[in-house]
């Protein structure tokens, strides 16, 4: 619950979600309403018998103002008509709800098979989960094509994959995984105790303790090609609620390229140690690279990236070895 | 007098109101609650009308009738106040309020869950934090445009932004999430053709203007946004060979079929309207895949490589 003191504004915020509330209702639990609306109960009796007890308009005689009524922890409002309505959800809050929503829904078979129609019409109601008949409701108040506007995929790992690690987070359980390593360009069968299975910038990542590195790691859902689960139990509580950031091994090689305006979108697509703006609108990054994960950036960015400090470990040549051993092949077919 | 009560009381006053009423005249009904000397007063009431409207109350300003010359007038409309009611249920509530956990949000769901009748205590008491710290599976970018068009889409109205330094006018159908970027796609009528959008390389803001008259697509599962299909160039059938360890990666991260072949190596066939970003696909599979034709995909490729062959032996 908030501790800090609400600011007027903020106060006022609650009461006019609490005024409809009480009064569609009829009377209301003070408890139910602190916890609901997040209003400290101090707060709230003060502002009920304080405040809103003399609202109202010119002249404020009594019959132009609200009534605010508590007998056994039970509160009354009448006479709140300007205030009997909640106020209407904005464009944007209901398109973060709708999001929120069609995301969610795009984890469940549910949510797979069927897309939310809300049409002019009445939402259907046949038999469909509470979260779609929300999203069908809230698609009436942002506009007839609102269930159609929005997709979310949070990521393209298989579903089975995912229900797999889910279930083995939730049950405890080891599991062995055959893993293709983008960074080393190498399948590996790693056991893994999984943590925790989350979503980053459109990726599926399973976070947990890896046997084989003897240490914490991330690895891409997507890359994943086998999971089996094991019988051997977790004992350790790896449970965890903020999902760690997905990085190379922070032990890797450091190299510093310096990427021109068009190869700008790297910087923010992998994570980087540094980060400085150049004025030509060039960016030079500090990044943990293995070697063939950054054999493929800079083939891929070609004149747009230009390594301006290696890491001794990685060879000078790489870039031009690499296109090479790539060149080899189209040249068998020239 | 309490703060919050001026605030409750001047939205009483605006709502009540059947026409605009003057800065004076709100002074003069709300004599207790500001000061009486006028700049004193206007300060307040400035401050005042900005915290109302910053959580949401819609006050209007227009001339007051009968002033001449014109003084400005404020009211609050109901019917711009209160909006339709989506009466959501105790169980539609909760759901929606377990899905902004689960999935949040760049700054938030705001108020909204408020303007619903909160939903914490419907998620159960036994989570002492009223359920709303729930692991998060997920957080995605929200931003204003992002709000913009998706009300626009919505509503079918004509969207106009600025995009990769042009001003466009474009119907918008849908904003898809994939691969971490929100995308925008409709119909782009400087065009006069279908185009896909990155929603953060709009520059500036979006403005929403009359109604969109095409018909958006019928709504289906949305691939990944890939690359390849994002540009302006006539779209060519690119096809690939991928070797048999990274061919069924292969057909994931580009949502192709694939033709197996006998020595479980894939051809792909690829729809390509962005020849760089192909190339750039193609590399990431290293020396394990090919591009087979077009004659001319093939030989960027090649020259691209021999200019890195080339150009690596000098540095």
């Amino acid at each position: 619950m908030t501790s800090a003191r609400l600011t007027a504004a903020e106060r006022m915020a609650r009461l006019l979600g609490v005024i409809p509330w009480v009064v569609a209702r009829d009377g209301a639990l003070i408890d139910e309403m602190t916890a609901r609306f997040d209003y400290p109960r101090d707060q709230l009796l003060a502002d009920l018998t304080e405040v809103l007890f003399f609202v109202g308009v010119h002249p404020y005689t009594p019959d132009t103002l609200i009534e605010v009524d508590i007998a056994d922890e039970v509160v009354h409002i009448r006479y709140a008509d300007w205030f009997s309505q909640p106020l209407k959800l904005s464009a944007e809050e209901a398109a973060r709800l709708l999001i929120a929503g069609r995301s969610v829904l795009a984890l469940t078979p549910e949510g797979e098979s069927g897309s939310v129609e809300a049409g002019a019409g009445e939402p259907a109601d046949d038999g469909a989960g509470p979260l779609l008949r929300a999203l069908a409701k809230l698609g009436l108040v942002l506009g007839d094509e609102a269930g159609a506007s929005v997709e979310v995929s949070l990521g393209y790992a298989p579903r089975a994959t995912l229900e797999t690690l889910r279930q083995a987070v939730e049950d405890r359980r080891r599991v062995e995984i055959d893993y293709y390593s983008y960074h080393r360009d190498r399948l590996t069968t790693r056991a893994v105790d999984p943590a925790l299975v989350f979503s980053d910038r459109g990726h599926w990542y399973l976070s947990g303790w890896c046997h084989r590195a003897g240490a914490e790691r991330v690895f891409r859902a997507d890359r994943i090609r086998s999971v089996t689960p094991t019988e051997t139990h977790i004992e350790a509580d790896l449970s965890r609620r903020d999902a760690p950031t997905p990085a190379p091994d922070s032990d890797g090689p450091v190299v510093t390229i310096r990427l021109t305006e068009t190869a700008a979108w790297a910087a923010e697509q992998y994570p980087v140690l540094d980060r400085r703006d150049l004025d030509d609108g060039a960016v030079e990054v500090r990044m943990v690279a293995s070697e063939t994960w950054l054999a493929r950036l800079l083939l891929r960015l070609g004149p747009e990236a230009e390594v301006v400090e290696w890491d001794p470990v990685i060879p000078p040549d790489l870039v031009a070895s690499t296109a090479a051993k790539i060149f080899q092949r189209y040249r068998s077919r020239l | 007098m309490d703060k919050l009560e001026r605030l409750l009381n001047l939205t009483a006053e605006l709502l009540h109101a059947s026409r605009p009423l003057t800065a004076e005249e709100i002074r003069r009904r709300m004599a207790s609650a500001y000061p009486a000397e006028q700049a004193s007063f206007r300060r307040s009431f400035e401050r005042d009308k900005a915290d109302l409207r910053s959580i949401g109350i819609p006050i209007r300003s227009s001339p007051a009738p009968g002033t001449d010359p014109p003084v400005e007038g404020y009211r609050i409309r109901r019917g711009e106040y209160a909006g339709r009611d989506p009466a959501l249920t105790p169980d539609e509530l909760a759901a929606l309020h377990l899905a902004a956990n689960l999935v949040r949000l760049e700054g938030g769901v705001g108020s909204a869950f408020t303007k619903l009748g909160g939903p914490l205590a419907a998620l159960g008491d036994d989570e002492p934090d009223g359920g709303g710290d729930a692991a998060a599976v997920g957080v995605l970018p929200f931003d204003e445009p992002l709000a913009v068009l998706v009300e626009g889409a919505a509503r079918r109205r004509v969207a106009a932004f600025v995009y990769n330094g042009e001003a466009r006018t474009v119907e918008p159908w849908r904003l898809s999430f994939s691969r971490g970027h929100w995308y925008l796609s409709g119909w782009d009528r400087g065009r006069a053709a279908e185009r896909v959008f990155r929603v953060d390389r709009i520059t500036g803001s979006v403005t929403l203007d009359g109604p969109a008259g095409r018909a958006p697509p019928p709504a289906g599962d949305i691939g990944p946004m890939l690359g390849w299909e994002l540009g302006d160039a006539e779209p060519v059938e690119a096809r690939v060979s991928v070797d048999a360890d990274l061919a069924a990666w292969a057909c994931h991260v580009t949502g192709a079929d694939g033709e197996p072949q006998p020595d479980g190596s894939v051809v792909l066939t690829l729809k390509v309207r962005n020849p760089d970003a192909f190339r750039s696909l193609v590399l990431s599979f290293l020396d394990r895949a090919e591009v087979l034709g077009p004659e001319e995909l093939r030989l960027d490729v090649i020259d691209w490589l021999e200019a890195l062959t080339e150009g690596g032996r000098t540095r």
